[in-house]
């Protein structure tokens, strides 16, 4: 019994002193703690950023040799701790709701900009969307700025202050460019989850709703008389970022046939020459004083993990679009919309 | 048929353990089914869909059965949906029946689960397309209704109805969150409080605040002086269970069970209500319900097999729209996405096998419980033999812990329910009724959202009588319950006159 017990006190300890030693050694090379834990601004876990993360995460965590875990804290909660991780033992993966919030001035949203340091992006879902009943009068986007502007008040479901209400602001401001005065006949109607959107459009109290590809596909293959049934009307992404998908698109749409909701097909003018897009982008954040050696470790990491084709294959399969670029890049390309961006909602309030 | 390859020793042993897992999970308080569903949702990467689904659905109906366990031993919920559970279950406790009371809440839920698990099979897309004719005026006047309870619990009316307001303005502390189409805006609260309280305060912490701390406070003022090994408490000297107990109670069980299975199909209305909304309804309806609340089999009869009619019912809208029922089910979509399935209204119709084998899996779960609960129950119950000053030190570090991790480790929420166990215990010295205080707590929040998504929506307050003849008929339940209620009141306070 004695030998037994000191066999096994000899192997915890070897054990012990081995991972140390591995942490040491890890420690040289990159200062990242060995337990990393990454907050993210969603509470789902059946959602698009928990999905996106958990399939980077994963594999981050495996090219640093590292345990790490994401967990689905929201919004609020994510900011917090990542501003008391000065160490750099929590980071943040949230996508471009993180700066529209403080964009449309929503309570509790900093300037990410400032407070943080912007850190690389990694996917792209490409699927934010509007959609209206199958038997509306309304065919496309076109037809629905036109009856804004001859008077029409068309009820539009969103969440407000993101992702969700950045194409309704489009839309706004596409009216107000060819009907001035006419954008506040665009109404729209503040709601929380895609149950609670698709209900609206289900009792007819909305006339378009902001949805996804990946959530409301199915809906548009449902009869015309099925009180469900839904159609695309706009897909805001890029044309180009629709066209990086795989080739069978998502459930019974193909990539084709998603190509008809995407600008030029279906345009929302944001200028005489150019439509509105939006691709709907994750990235990572850290604290402001996490070390620039974990930083520039996180970034090779991930952009050996990006090479894996693999890896990509599997994003593509759930719908993302691939999208590294190092933090560097990252942060002025993510300011640089923002900046877009912030010009577009100014415009309508003033 | 490709399904049978899949019934593996392996996806029956995952169900197993997912059960005893999410029991344990939800027998400790603050632990929840959602949780053990959350902390075991990465596992579903390494085995695959459908055995990942087999561990989440044992998970599941574990967690919520668990729920029982401290419900009815210690007088703390141990998940919000056997809130109801502590009203009856408890007081059976007490006076040396909790082996009974464990026993009666076991086999209620075995029928619950299994009842709803066969509407799930048989019913599953009508039903489906019945919550959708439930928008936020007939989810606002549900919700209504389930507060009607607080006039059927409390002892003092206008107490009893004080406190459960109390409870309501207690939930609205935060900010109406734009998440849920609010303004993002903080109330109720001063600046310097907004760091904390943006979210507002936690169910969980509150509910084992009120319920687990203040019963330990209260107890802790007595002095535990007598206790020498031998609590006040003891399993023996009850009634001891027998199956005869459910003769007359097929009414109480599937109306119960209906009531969960529907509730759970109707998108964010939520566990609590569910059990909630059955209690109220077989204290009203029911042909003696005087000893309701003293320790009546009945109530944990409703009470039990309600919430766990939940785990069939909210299934159905997570498999026929894609949309989950309830918080737990909101996590199991999860395992869907992480394997790349599109989880909507076709669903069912392109992965068929996948479907029979959650029937099957929630099917085994339920059966699982019950052979697992009822017979290491009699183990179990013997907590309630242990001496309290060595049991609350155990209970109050549980429900701290709970407390901290109910949110992924925010240290708040443990001030939370320190706070709301001084509040408890204030309460109970200056007459405020908890179990009213904490039904508005609870369904507050969702309250205020459906009605003034109603009004936004509608335009007007005629729409909640007019929108459709579900909501007049709503209106009628509610009358007809808060009349029950007050006729119980007043027969009550005469028979006493009658038989002196």
């Amino acid at each position: 019994m004695k030998a037994i017990l000191s066999k096994t006190c000899l192997a915890v300890l070897a054990t012990a002193a081995i991972g140390v030693s591995a942490s040491a050694q890890a420690a040289d090379d990159c200062p990242i703690p060995g337990n990393l834990r990454v907050v993210i601004g969603s509470t789902s876990t059946g959602g698009d950023t928990y999905q996106a993360s958990s399939m980077v995460v994963d594999k981050l965590a495996d090219q640093l040799d590292i345990n790490a875990k994401v967990d689905a804290v929201g919004v609020m909660p994510g900011f917090q701790a990542l501003e008391r991780s000065r160490h750099g033992n929590t980071i943040m993966i949230f996508h471009d709701g993180a700066y529209l919030g403080n964009l449309y001035g929503v309570n509790g949203y900093p300037n990410i900009f400032d407070k943080f340091v912007v850190g690389p992006t990694v996917a792209i879902n490409p699927g934010n969307a509007y959609l209206v009943p199958k038997n509306s009068p309304y065919q496309s986007m076109s037809d629905i700025i036109e009856a804004a502007g001859e008077g029409k008040k068309v009820k539009v479901a969103i969440q407000p202050g993101g992702v969700s209400e950045i194409g309704l602001t489009a839309m706004k401001n596409a009216v107000r460019a060819k009907y001035p005065g006419k954008e506040s006949n665009l109404v729209a109607v503040n709601t929380g989850s895609q149950a609670d959107k698709n209900q609206l459009l289900f009792d007819g109290a909305v006339d378009v709703i902001n949805g996804s590809v990946q959530a409301n596909e199915q809906y548009t293959q449902l009869p015309e008389d099925d009180q469900k049934a839904m159609r695309f009307v706009w897909i805001t992404a890029r044309e180009k970022t629709i066209a990086e998908t795989n080739e069978e698109g998502m459930g019974d749409t193909t990539r084709e046939q998603l190509l008809q909701y995407v600008t030029p097909k279906s345009s929302v003018p944001m200028s005489e020459d150019e439509d509105f897009t939006f691709d709907k982008e994750f990235f990572l954040l850290y604290n402001k004083d996490m070390d620039p050696a974990a930083i520039k470790c996180i970034d090779n990491a991930l952009a050996e993990v990006y090479k894996d084709d693999e890896f990509k294959d599997q994003l593509k399969r759930s719908f993302f679009v691939p999208d590294y670029k190092p933090s560097e890049e990252a942060a002025g390309y993510l300011k640089e919309k923002n900046d877009e961006y912030k010009t577009i909602i100014s415009n309508l309030k003033g | 048929m490709d399904i049978l390859s899949h019934l593996t020793p392996m996806f029956f042993g995952l169900i197993a353990a997912g059960t005893l897992i999410g029991i344990i999970f939800g027998a400790i308080p603050g632990m929840t089914a959602t949780m053990a569903v959350a902390v075991c949702l990465p596992l579903t990467y390494a085995f695959g869909l459908q055995n990942g689904i087999a561990l989440l659905l044992g998970l599941y109906v574990g967690g919520i059965s668990g729920g029982m366990v401290p419900a009815v031993l210690i007088n703390i919920p141990g998940t919000p949906s056997s809130i109801t559970t502590t009203f009856d279950g408890y007081p059976m406790a007490r006076r040396g029946e909790g082996e009974r009371a464990l026993k009666i809440g076991i086999v209620a839920s075995v029928f619950g689960g299994l009842f709803s698990a066969a509407v799930l099979f048989f019913f599953a897309p009508v039903l489906a397309d019945f919550a959708i004719k439930f928008s936020y005026v007939e989810k606002f006047l549900i919700i209504l209704l389930a507060l009607t309870v607080i006039a059927s619990l409390c002892s003092n009316m206008l107490m009893g109805i004080f406190s459960g307001v109390l409870g309501v303005w207690l939930s609205l502390i935060g900010t109406y969150s734009i998440t849920e189409g609010g303004n993002g805006e903080p109330r109720l609260m001063f600046d310097f409080m907004q760091y904390y309280l943006i979210d507002g305060f936690s169910l969980l912490p509150v509910l084992i605040g009120i319920f687990g701390l203040t019963t330990v406070l209260l107890d802790a003022e007595k002095g535990f002086k007598d206790e020498t090994g031998q609590g006040p408490i003891s399993l023996k000297g009850g009634a001891k269970f027998k199956f005869s107990v459910f003769k007359g109670q097929l009414t109480n069980l599937v109306r119960s069970s209906s009531i969960g299975t529907f509730i759970g199909i109707l998108p964010g209305v939520g566990g609590s209500a569910a059990s909630v909304l059955a209690y109220s309804q077989e204290k009203n309806f029911s042909r003696d319900s005087s000893q309701m609340g003293k320790g009546a089999p009945q109530g944990i009869v409703s009470s039990e097999s309600s919430n766990n009619a939940l785990t069939g019912g909210a299934l159905v809208p997570l498999l026929s729209l894609g949309i989950p029922g309830d918080s737990t089910t909101a996590i199991l979509i999860g395992a869907f996405t992480l394997q790349g399935i599109q989880v909507g209204p076709l669903f069912i119709g392109n992965n068929i096998d996948t479907w029979y084998l959650m029937i099957i899996a929630l099917l085994a779960a339920n059966v699982m419980m019950f052979g697992i609960m009822y017979f290491a129950i009699r183990h179990i119950a013997k907590v309630i033999e242990v001496p309290k000053y060595i049991l609350y030190p155990l209970i109050i570090m549980m429900c701290v812990v709970g407390a901290y991790a109910i949110n992924y480790g925010i240290m708040f929420d443990v001030w939370t329910l320190l706070l709301f166990g001084i509040f408890g215990w204030v309460a109970h010295k200056i007459g405020l009724e908890t179990v009213p205080l904490i039904i508005g707590f609870i369904l507050g929040k969702s309250a205020e959202v459906y009605f003034v998504k109603s009004i936004e929506s509608y335009g007007n307050l005629s729409i909640f009588f007019t929108k459709s003849p579900i909501a007049m008929f709503l209106w009628v339940l509610i009358a007809v319950s808060v009349a029950f209620a007050i006729y119980l009141r007043v027969r009550n306070r005469r028979q006493p006159t009658v038989e002196s």
